[in-house]
């Protein structure tokens, strides 16, 4: 069982504690992704997991074995690096197979080795070349070559695309996706690009400061995100977030701001709550666009269309806040200029506490 | 990674051989200064026995108190000072505008001149020639002659001269749109900006002019104007013979080793107490005057 | 720049050209004047004093009035015994040098990456940097008094090992060991210093993949570590090709005695003692021409081959 436990992991530099007390689960053969702003500790958990880092509290795991100690090279992981970190003076052959030299197997298993993951992704013809040669997208596939070909228990990866184009992104982005259908090796990936988490996890790890915000599927944690860390962390645009109060409206809450108001979910935590202090969020692709006021709808001003050929965003202004609506241009190019506010399907919000952040009870979704 | 408790059992081990390899090699590198400062402390007796050690065997100041004694020590001292100091002056002087010169793209024959500062490098007329040259300049048996004979060499002022060309040219550019000449842009932009380089070549210039005593000993005659390295080999080339053969007459307070040891403790006395704030200056130089790929 | 001028038909003359180039830009040209004098003066007039390695010279006569021997005092020179010695005295040296000094800055850049204990690490740098700080006569009289016959440290611990004091410095046969010896004690720590800047200079992250991988720091030395510097190493060995012929010659002359010339005297010493002590000029001359000549010829097939072969060169 090549699953990873981290119980407790906690890193310090002297006084000073970066990582607080991670628990997570890795099940074999599964892709989690570990995704967050810069500085929220995912490439220093990675680190810990890969034993370049020292573990400063708590237990990490791997297949069974408690790895604190023990050094990287007996940890039987691959690692895949943001910079890549290949050999300049060696070729693409002789860097694939720096691993299997080290552990000095027969020449004969290292060529069939190298030659066979040179195949899985398309290196066959550039196996004389060295890295100075190469694209960024080809360096990058030296990379991955270098990890698969040691058939480790764990591939860890760091930011790998980071250093890629928009396109080639996309394409490394299915790529890995589809090797890691077809090899079926656990993996941990970390990335502070949430289209990359969304895209490419089995599960998603959310961190921010250290801590574990929420973990769960990428569908998961888009329809309920624990917090509003996490709700305005996935999803591009991010969710819109509006300060509210709650007023009265009997059986169904209603939210007041600037001056309007909002009808609201019917949850548990908002019956007889008249004055509490929630946070409202509105995905940009929920809200839908009107000319002219209508029952329900929230008047905003429109401050500047962005045309993204099928879809368009528009911003608003909300009272003097900004508020992105998403919304598709097909027959509409004409009327989106006169778009002076939106109308919101109730069961599409979520509430969270304003102290907290916390999401209110009761609003699972499935779909 | 730095630290090492993440190491693997074999590489732990590695990391103590090297240590021991290393402390083996730094002993071995301070021995002989402890030895000579030991010797300089000894009675003349323990030293011509071969009794010392490590330690000053029968304690005394006696060599340091000849040695102190004796005037021409203390002008050679002097004359040291004045070489060093003044000689990087001079070098100074002449090297830092003449890279920053060499440096710059807009001077015509360009390399030309380059390669003629290179060229020496490579091939040097030798000994003599360098010899009969002074002689008929003039130079010889002067301070002057000394000082400028060697103010320059090609290697410092092809390390400066790729530091400078290394400062982006907005800089020049900006401060000749500010109306500034050659000069100022030199004093008030591209020096500031060198200090490490600058810093580096000083620190050459002082070493090998406080060290030299090839040079000053081929063309100074006059006793007076000798730096203390001269002095110093004078000392063991003239009282060595003296002491081949009469060991045993030697007076028991000091002898030829303990003065000679005592010399030397004073000569590097002033370079153990700079070593300390030079040493990140040479740190840095070398990679400066080092490769580039 | 003066007005914009109709340029068609002409084009500034090239003396136009260079006189607003120098009204312009004198001023590099009075920084760059004392450099190129001084060059002139003390480097390359000397080389015009060279001729007299093919003259017949004497001082009254000077440079210009002594005759034309040709190649008279080559022909002396390569028929003297003293003077062949020399050279191959200079090769031998200078070779065994290299094989036992160049190596060792590398080693030590080597031993101190491999140190994790930072104190550790900068307090023996320091201190083995220091002897190339000390002047050649302090070192030449460190080497004496510690091997002398009766005073010095090495024949006290001999003669407690139960053998007879040995005189070292006027046994020819212990020359070259004590000289080299000194050459690599004073040397091979500071110059450790470049090959250590070139080790800095090897991304971290290569180690790390490596020790994912599963690289011991021994494998990673050898298949990391030099390869990465290996550039910087040949072109140091280039420098020392270069510098074949140059031994040190003044740590020679402070440490030999008549009786250790046949395996101490180089061709620089030679010429010290011949040209400068015994004024013999124009045959001393002739020997430096000759070493000039061959370090520069050493220098450029070494580059050479080494522009072919790796990629690498000093230009």
């Amino acid at each position: 069982m090549s699953g990873v436990q981290l119980n407790g992991i906690i890193k310090a530099y002297g006084a000073v504690q970066v990582v607080h007390g991670i628990d997570l689960e890795v099940n074999e053969k599964e892709f989690v992704v570990l995704v967050g702003p810069s500085g929220c500790g995912k490439s220093t958990t990675l680190r810990m997991i890969a034993g370049l880092e020292e573990i400063s509290g708590g237990e990490l795991t791997i297949d069974e074995r408690v790895m604190n100690r023990v050094s990287p090279k007996d940890r039987d992981v691959a690692m895949v690096f943001q910079n890549y970190a290949l050999y300049p003076h060696l070729n693409v052959a002789d860097n694939m197979a720096f691993g299997l030299r080290i552990r000095k197997e027969s020449k004969a298993d290292i060529d069939a080795a190298v030659k066979e993951v040179a195949g899985i992704l398309g290196l066959e013809d550039y196996l004389e070349r060295r890295p100075a040669d190469l694209s960024g997208g080809q360096r990058q596939r030296v990379a991955m070559g270098r990890a698969i070909v040691r058939r480790p228990k764990v591939f860890l990866f760091d930011e790998p695309l980071s250093n890629l184009d928009a396109k080639l992104r996309t394409q490394m982005r299915a790529e890995i996706k589809r090797l890691h259908k077809r090899l079926g090796v656990t993996s941990i990936y970390v990335t502070h690009d949430q289209v990359e988490a969304m895209t490419l996890a089995d599960r998603i790890v959310v961190m921010n400061d250290g801590r574990i915000e929420q973990v769960g599927t990428p569908m998961e944690l888009f329809l309920n995100p624990a917090n509003s860390f996490v709700a305005g962390f996935l999803g591009a645009p991010p969710m819109n977030q509006v300060k509210a109060v709650i007023t009265g409206g009997d059986t169904s809450p209603v939210a007041s701001f600037k001056g309007q108001k909002l009808k609201l979910p019917a949850l548990a935590g908002l019956q007889n709550a008249e004055g509490r202090e929630v946070i409202v969020g509105i995905r940009p692709e929920y809200a839908d666009v009107v000319t002219q006021p209508e029952d329900g709808s929230v008047s905003c001003e429109l401050d500047l269309v962005e045309t993204l050929g099928s879809e368009a965003l528009l911003h608003m202004s909300l009272g003097g806040d900004p508020f992105v609506i998403r919304t598709d241009t097909l027959g509409r190019m004409a009327d989106l200029d006169a778009v002076n506010g939106f109308t919101v399907k109730p069961d599409l919000i979520k509430v969270f506490d304003a102290d907290t952040g916390v999401a209110l009870s009761g609003q699972t979704r499935v779909a | 990674m730095t630290n090492m408790n993440l190491y693997s059992r074999s590489d732990k081990i590695f990391v103590w051989i090297n240590m021991f390899l290393i402390f083996l090699f730094t002993i071995s590198t301070l021995y002989p200064f402890i030895y000579i400062a030991a010797v300089s402390f000894s009675s003349g007796s323990a030293a011509s026995a071969g009794t010392v050690v490590y330690k000053p065997i029968g304690f005394t100041l006696a060599a340091y108190e000849r040695v102190l004694a004796e005037p021409l020590f203390w002008t050679s001292y002097r004359n040291t000072f004045i070489y060093t100091f003044g000689g990087t002056f001079v070098s100074l002087l002449i090297i830092i505008p003449g890279a920053y010169a060499l440096s710059r793209p807009q001077l015509y024959g360009r390399r030309f001149w380059n390669l003629m500062v290179a060229f020496t490098m490579w091939f040097n007329a030798g000994l003599i020639p360098f010899f009969l040259n002074m002689r008929d300049l003039g130079l010889m048996d002067s301070y002057f002659g000394l000082i400028i004979a060697f103010a320059c060499n090609a290697f410092n002022i092809i390390l400066l001269r790729n530091f400078f060309e290394a400062i982006p040219s907005s800089f020049e550019e900006a401060a000749r749109m500010d109306g500034a000449n050659e000069f100022q842009v030199l004093w008030k932009v591209f020096v500031p900006l060198s200090k490490p380089a600058i810093a580096t070549i000083t620190l050459f210039c002082m070493v090998a002019r406080w060290n030299g005593f090839f040079w000053a000993m081929v063309l100074l005659r006059d006793e007076d104007k000798i730096p203390l390295q001269v002095y110093l080999r004078q000392v063991i080339a003239e009282l060595q013979d003296d002491e081949e053969f009469g060991a045993s007459l030697i007076e028991a307070t000091y002898s030829f080793e303990t003065v000679t040891a005592a010399i030397m403790v004073c000569s590097i006395i002033p370079v153990l107490i700079f070593y300390p704030f030079i040493q990140k200056y040479f740190n840095k130089g070398i990679m400066l005057g080092g490769v580039k790929e | 720049m003066s007005a914009p001028r109709d340029i068609t038909g002409d084009a500034p003359s090239k003396v136009a050209r260079i006189t607003e180039h120098l009204r312009n830009e004198w001023q590099l040209y009075v920084m760059l004047l004392p450099t190129i004098i001084w060059f002139i003066v003390f480097l390359y007039k000397p080389m015009y004093g060279l001729q007299i390695a093919f003259k017949d010279y004497s001082i009254f006569r000077g440079v210009a009035n002594s005759p034309w021997v040709g190649l008279e005092h080559f022909h002396t020179l390569f028929g003297s015994d003293q003077f062949l010695r020399a050279i191959k005295n200079t090769i031998i040296i200078s070779f065994l040098s290299l094989c036992f000094g160049f190596p060792m800055p590398i080693i030590l850049a080597l031993m101190f990456n491999e140190i994790t204990h930072q104190l550790f690490k900068k307090t023996a740098q320091t201190i083995v940097y220091l002897p190339h700080f000390i002047s050649t006569v302090i070192i030449a009289g460190i080497v004496m008094t510690a091997f002398s016959p009766s005073a010095g440290i090495v024949n006290t611990f001999i003669q407690w090992l139960g053998f007879e004091p040995i005189y070292f410095l006027i046994k020819p046969e212990w020359f070259r060991p004590i000289f080299i010896g000194s050459g690599i004690w004073q040397e091979a720590g500071f110059s450790s210093i470049v090959f250590l800047a070139a080790i800095a200079g090897v991304s971290p992250s290569l180690y790390e993949s490596a020790v994912v991988d599963g690289a011991s720091r021994w494998q990673m030395m050898w298949k990391i570590t030099l390869p990465s510097i290996l550039p910087t190493i040949i072109i140091m060995l280039i420098i020392r090709i270069g510098n074949l012929l140059e031994v040190g010659f003044e740590l020679i002359i402070l440490l030999y005695q008549p009786s250790t010339y046949e395996t101490g005297d180089v061709i620089n010493t030679l010429i010290y003692r011949q040209g400068l002590q015994g004024a013999q000029y124009d045959l001393a001359a002739a020997a430096g021409l000759f070493n000039a000549v061959v370090a520069f010829v050493l220098v450029m097939t070494a580059n050479t081959i080494s522009k072919r072969y790796s990629r690498t060169s000093l230009w």
